[in-house]
């Protein structure tokens, strides 16, 4: 006969009625809360009914009473954990939805009391940092006093549990969540050098976000096409990405490149940097600080270290972004979220569209230009190092791209313009580049591939190939397909493809011949040449045709076998091209050149034409495969007819062992006259094959004569 | 005004109508205008209302004037647009009286008649005007012509034409206060002694509904009076409450015996259920109460007026026990059903005590009550709420609050200390116990006596004046 007594009767009545009868429920605790209006149970029992019926309003307000009147209760506790942790998470369960809506109804007084001590109730740094960041958010008076120690746990949080990349909870949360709070609350001042501070914070965060790669549980497939190389046609837009400790929605950060810019215009306003109050765009505020650096000389103390911070931080996200840009086209395999449908992996080569020009007129071209330069380098100063002869800084020089394959031609080559003009800057001054340097060991910029994928770009633009080859070494080395990797004919070789071919590209114009061919040859062993000849396209629409920039430009061509074989064909034509029409007598690299120049027939038939000049004037020739590899019907007429007295009875030796041959028969008149018509008959042969596919017999001839192409070449 | 029935006589009882109005309207106009205080129509005018409008013979001689059905709904017509034309308030407040307030001569049939027609139609068609008259008009008159009106709506919109049930649903949005003098008046009038004063199902379902979307709703009459102590002699209640408890607390009793009468007539209609609605009428009712210490507190009254009435709660409490007495007595089916359904009205009934004491609704002290319950049977929360809550508090978590009621933001916001009740000065604050006299033994426990000064705002709180009471619930 207690109080307790009545109260443990009165609710339980109440429990059993509810089921059948909520209202007569109801009608009970109303009557026991009049009784006892301090007994605890009740309330929460009345609290149950309302929660469990989904009723927020009057749900909200028991709750409110039993906050207000009953603090103690471990129960109210557990009740606002609950509540709490479903403020945190996105998930959209209805019972989530509803307890949301339930703190929604509480009066804002008590929702920051509420979350301040639930705050304090919690242990996890993490759900201690969300659940603060949930008063901040809603009460902007808190983050005075709250903001900055919050961002500062976050910070020591990330570095005490050793995270491996700056894409963390706890870096996301104070980057994403905390520092706008922060630095848009004009009642704190923030020294210049912690907002700095928190600007490359973030600014790392975005980048690595951005340049994050795919997740590796994401199966890539072989493409089906057999023309192309394997290429991921996973949709990259549709991936999920997580970060550790996050959930999915709140692992996304829409428009990262467009968030930093708002950090960096706020912080940029809040340290008085020079220029526009807002930061429009990455391109004009490249503009901008190149305009700063003129008068960065004369300045003196905290304005010039202020004005170095300014320029260097502007342009390094300028550059990041932009090299980011132009890595994404180039290899869009490389990130999550970049859509890889676009196209494949692009690689920078040397161009060489120019390859049947006449030889004589190129390599005249070429030494007057190794003229102009030499002498326009001994006016600036001395190169460093041999490689730097070739081209100097890459002035001049265009990148050549088919606008069909890549639509977004411009944008990119605009990026990896504006990315080189920023890296420019950034070394175009000690202190600038002591800035930078300092920033890049902090991020770890050498382990970034994507970014030494544009430095080895950026440099082959230079002309620097010595460093290039240098560079593709190492990244060749970072990248060595594991042998037990699930896709090895995949991704890896691709990659291991693409690093061959620029290697190639970087030994031909360094005049290393044999290296280029040696490379190429690896690669074109891994291609199945196409199954039928391209019809062929009206030849690069997109090309610039400015005959006097030949063999200065570069040419971005896509990683596919469908480009990557004519490619190579070019690459070994350009080699030999030169050795073949020498004074001296070379047949082997002559033969090599008319096999070669079979492929885009008839473009190279002028360069033909002197070769058989050259063959005219020898009187004789030796080039035992070329039954095996000759099958245009154009050039084996001009074979047969050179034989004949109109065509100067020229001495062809064209099958194999056929010199051997002649010498054992001279003994018998006659036998020439077998040689006679063994030829006849192979040439008869030969004029059958006409139709077979041309690319696969050159594709024969790259492997099956590797050894001799290799050799034939100093 | 007396001159111009000379040129009214002529016309057509219609155009006679019509003028009379017009003039009335005009006459009305100038005497709010003139501004005396209070305005008064003349017996004159008032006179030719009778004779012209309601169609009251003048004297014996004359034979009363009798308008056609479709001339009176072409004056119904011309009187709703006259009020809803009519944009002064005052003005048409005493036109309304003019026409229908009642006069106690023969008149006032065919003026209840007319009144009728008229708030019928104005709630057909949604005249806002008409029905606020109509709720000031229920306010002054006498109950049981508020009942007959009531009982004229109710024919008409639920018994008559089916299906316009929900025609009269909306007056809840156009007229709160003509709803809620509606639902006083349909209280009133069905209190639930007999088969034909038993509200219909479509009735209580639309009143169950109102109360859910808007538990003010009863209370908006209450809300608005000045509340002077110049409530006309036998008006409705202020409130619906008395009504309303009444029906929940009988219903169980009641709706049972018809029900059983229907399933003897073979008569099995899909009709929504009594109970539920019922349990959720009664849920409203105590939430309403729920509302009130605030309400009564801003207005200064907390303890000083009652809404529930002790005489009309002795009624009920006698009536239910001479129902509970027939139940045993009539009962034919399971009588466990019917126990069931007894305790079911005895929960109510503390229920209702309980809350109407403890939010000021109900001003009397616990004896009074046990004095009013003494014949009823045992119930368990009727006991605990008689003998009220035991006083101390050292195992019950945290010392006593003040009940925080409602209001959301003012929770700790105690009342403020209650006085004695004036409006009831008679009553002990220290309870005796007359009648229950055969246990002396238990020593009063008195709050004053326990309590009286770390407390002292418990001291007269009519539910704190606990004490061992020998029939607490058996837990």
């Amino acid at each position: 006969m207690s109080a307790q007594k009545d109260c443990e009767f009165l609710v339980k009545r109440a429990r059993e009625l509810v089921s059948d009868d909520p209202c007569a429920a109801k009608a009970w605790l109303i009557t026991a809360r009049t009784l006892y209006p301090t007994d605890f149970n009740i309330q929460y029992e009345m609290y149950i009914i309302e929660r469990n019926a989904q009723r927020t309003a009057s749900a909200g307000r028991l709750l409110y009473d039993m906050f207000i009147n009953f603090t103690d209760q471990p129960i109210v506790w557990r009740e606002i954990s609950v509540i709490t942790a479903a403020l945190r998470s996105d998930s959209q369960d209805k019972h989530a939805q509803f307890l949301r809506g339930l703190f929604e109804t509480l009066p804002g007084r008590v929702q920051c009391e509420m979350l301040l001590k639930a705050t304090e109730q919690c242990f996890n740094t993490l759900e201690k940092a969300e659940m603060l960041l949930l008063l901040l958010k809603r009460f902007p008076e808190s983050v005075v006093q709250h903001g900055v120690n919050l961002g500062e746990t976050l910070l020591e949080a990330e570095a005490s549990e050793n995270v491996e990349t700056p894409v963390n909870c706890f870096r996301k949360l104070f980057v994403c969540d905390v520092l706008p709070l922060v630095i848009n609350n004009m009642d704190m001042r923030l020294p210049a050098s912690l907002m700095q501070k928190y600007m490359l914070k973030a600014a790392e965060f975005y980048i690595g976000y951005v340049t994050r790669g795919p997740s590796p549980d994401v199966q890539i497939q072989g493409s089906q096409e057999g023309g192309t190389l394997k290429s991921p046609t996973v949709s990259r837009g549709s991936q999920r990405y997580v970060i550790d400790g996050l959930s999915e929605k709140s692992s996304m950060v829409a428009e990262p490149w467009e968030r930093l810019l708002d950090i960096l215009g706020v912080v940029g306003a809040r340290c008085e940097w020079q220029g526009d109050k807002g930061q429009r765009s990455y391109v004009d505020m490249l503009q901008r600080v190149k305009e700063l650096c003129r008068y960065l000389p004369g300045l003196e103390g905290d304005t010039r270290s202020r004005c170095c911070s300014q320029v260097v931080i502007c342009a390094a996200l300028v550059l990041f972004r932009s090299a980011f840009l132009y890595v994404s086209a180039v290899q869009p395999a490389l990130f999550q979220g970049v859509n890889a449908l676009s196209s494949g992996p692009w690689i920078l080569v040397e161009d060489l569209s120019s390859v049947y020009s006449d030889v004589e007129l190129e390599r005249g071209a070429v030494k007057h230009a190794h003229k102009k330069r030499k002498l326009a380098d001994g006016r600036e100063k001395t190169m460093s190092s041999d490689d730097e002869e070739g081209l100097g800084k890459g002035r001049g020089r265009h990148i050549l791209v088919n606008k069909t394959d890549m639509p977004i031609w411009s944008e990119t080559l605009e990026s990896f313009r504006t990315a080189r003009e920023s890296w420019d800057l950034l070394h175009s001054h000690d202190g600038l580049e002591s800035e930078f340097k300092k920033i890049c060991a902090t991020w770890k910029t050498d382990s970034w591939l994507w970014f030494r994928i544009f430095l080895t770009d950026m440099i082959i633009f230079q002309g620097q190939y010595r460093k290039a080859l240098s560079s593709l070494h190492q990244m060749a080395a970072v990248q060595q397909p594991q042998p037990g990797q699930q896709s090895p004919s995949g991704q890896a070789s691709l990659e291991h493809h693409r690093a061959l071919i620029q290697q190639a590209s970087c030994h031909y114009a360094l005049g290393e011949y044999r290296m280029a061919c040696e490379k190429l040859l690896d690669v074109v062993g891994g291609l199945v040449p196409p199954s039928q000849e391209p019809t062929k396209a009206p030849e690069d629409q997109g090309r610039v045709k400015t005959k006097s920039r030949k063999g200065n430009d570069l040419r971005l061509l896509p990683c596919t076998s469908k480009a990557v074989l004519p490619f190579c064909l070019q690459l070994m034509l350009a080699c030999f091209k030169l050795r073949a029409f020498t004074d001296n007598r070379d047949d082997l690299s002559l033969g090599h050149v008319v096999v070669l120049l079979q492929h885009d027939w008839p473009q190279g038939e002028m360069l033909f034409l002197k070769a058989v000049d050259k063959i005219c004037q020898q009187g004789s020739f030796q080039y035992e495969n070329f039954f095996n590899y000759v099958t245009n019907i154009d050039m084996l007429e001009e074979f047969a007819y050179l034989r004949t007295p109109e065509g100067g009875r020229i001495q062809l030796e064209l099958l194999p062992n056929q010199g051997m041959l002649i010498k054992h028969h001279t003994v018998t008149r006659g036998i020439t006259k077998g040689v006679k018509e063994d030829f006849r008959l192979a040439m008869e042969r030969q004029v059958s094959r006409c139709g077979e596919n041309l690319l696969s017999v050159l594709h024969r001839f790259c492997i099956n004569e590797k050894i001799i192409i290799i050799q034939s070449l100093p | 005004m007396g001159d111009i029935r000379q040129s009214l006589l002529p016309r057509d009882v219609l155009s006679a109508a019509k003028e009379l109005l017009y003039h009335l309207d005009i006459y009305i106009c100038n005497l709010v205008q003139s501004g005396r205080q209070p305005p008064q129509v003349d017996s004159k005018t008032l006179e030719l209302v009778e004779e012209f409008i309601l169609h009251a013979p003048k004297d014996r001689n004359t034979p009363a004037r009798r308008m056609s059905a479709l001339q009176e709904l072409q004056l119904l017509e011309i009187m709703c647009s006259c009020f809803q034309e009519q944009s002064r308030d005052t003005v048409r407040q005493l036109m309304f009286s003019a026409l229908f307030n009642l006069q106690g001569n023969q008149a006032d049939e065919s003026r209840m008649a007319l009144l009728g027609k008229l708030v019928s139609m104005a709630i057909a068609v949604g005249r806002v005007p008409i029905l606020e008259c109509a709720a000031t008009w229920l306010q002054r008159t006498h109950r049981v012509y508020c009942v007959r009106l009531a009982q004229v709506l109710v024919d008409d919109y639920c018994s008559m034409v089916p299906g316009s049930v929900p025609t009269l649903q909306n007056i809840h949005s156009a007229s709160p206060r003509f709803c809620c003098q509606f639902i006083t008046a349909v209280t009133t009038l069905y209190d639930l002694t007999s088969e034909e004063l038993t509200p219909p199902l479509e009735l209580l379902q639309m009143i169950v509904s109102w109360i859910q979307d808007d538990p003010r709703l009863v209370l908006i009459t209450f809300l608005n009076t000045p509340l002077s102590g110049s409530q006309p002699i036998s008006s409705l209640d202020v409130t619906p409450l008395g009504g309303l408890v009444r029906w929940c607390i009988k219903a169980p009793l009641v709706y049972r015996k018809d029900k059983k009468q229907a399933l003897m007539n073979g008569s099995e209609e899909s009709e929504p259920e009594a109970g539920p609605l019922f349990s959720a009428l009664h849920l409203s009712v105590l939430q309403v109460f729920m509302l009130l210490p605030n309400i009564l507190n801003e207005k200064g009254l907390y303890g000083r007026l009652a809404l529930l009435q002790m005489e009309s709660l002795a009624a009920l409490t006698s009536d239910l026990s001479r129902l509970l007495d027939q139940a045993d007595k009539h009962t034919h089916t399971s009588s466990a059903d019917t126990h069931a359904l007894s305790q079911l009205a005895l929960d109510r009934l503390a229920q209702a005590l309980q809350v109407a004491m403890a939010s000021g609704a109900l001003l009397c002290s616990r004896e009074d009550l046990r004095a009013i319950c003494s014949r009823l049977p045992h119930n368990n929360l009727l006991q605990l709420v008689l003998s009220g809550p035991v006083m101390y508090y050292n195992n019950i978590h945290t010392p006593p609050l003040a009940f925080s009621p409602h209001a959301a933001h003012s929770p700790i916001a105690s009342h403020p200390t209650l006085p004695t009740h004036p409006t009831i000065p008679t009553h002990p604050t220290i309870p005796t116990h007359p009648t229950l006299p055969t246990h002396p033994a238990h020593t009063p426990h008195t709050p004053l006596a326990t309590h009286p000064s770390s407390h002292p705002q418990y001291s007269a709180q009519p539910f704190m004046t606990g004490m061992p009471f020998p029939f607490r619930p058996s837990h």
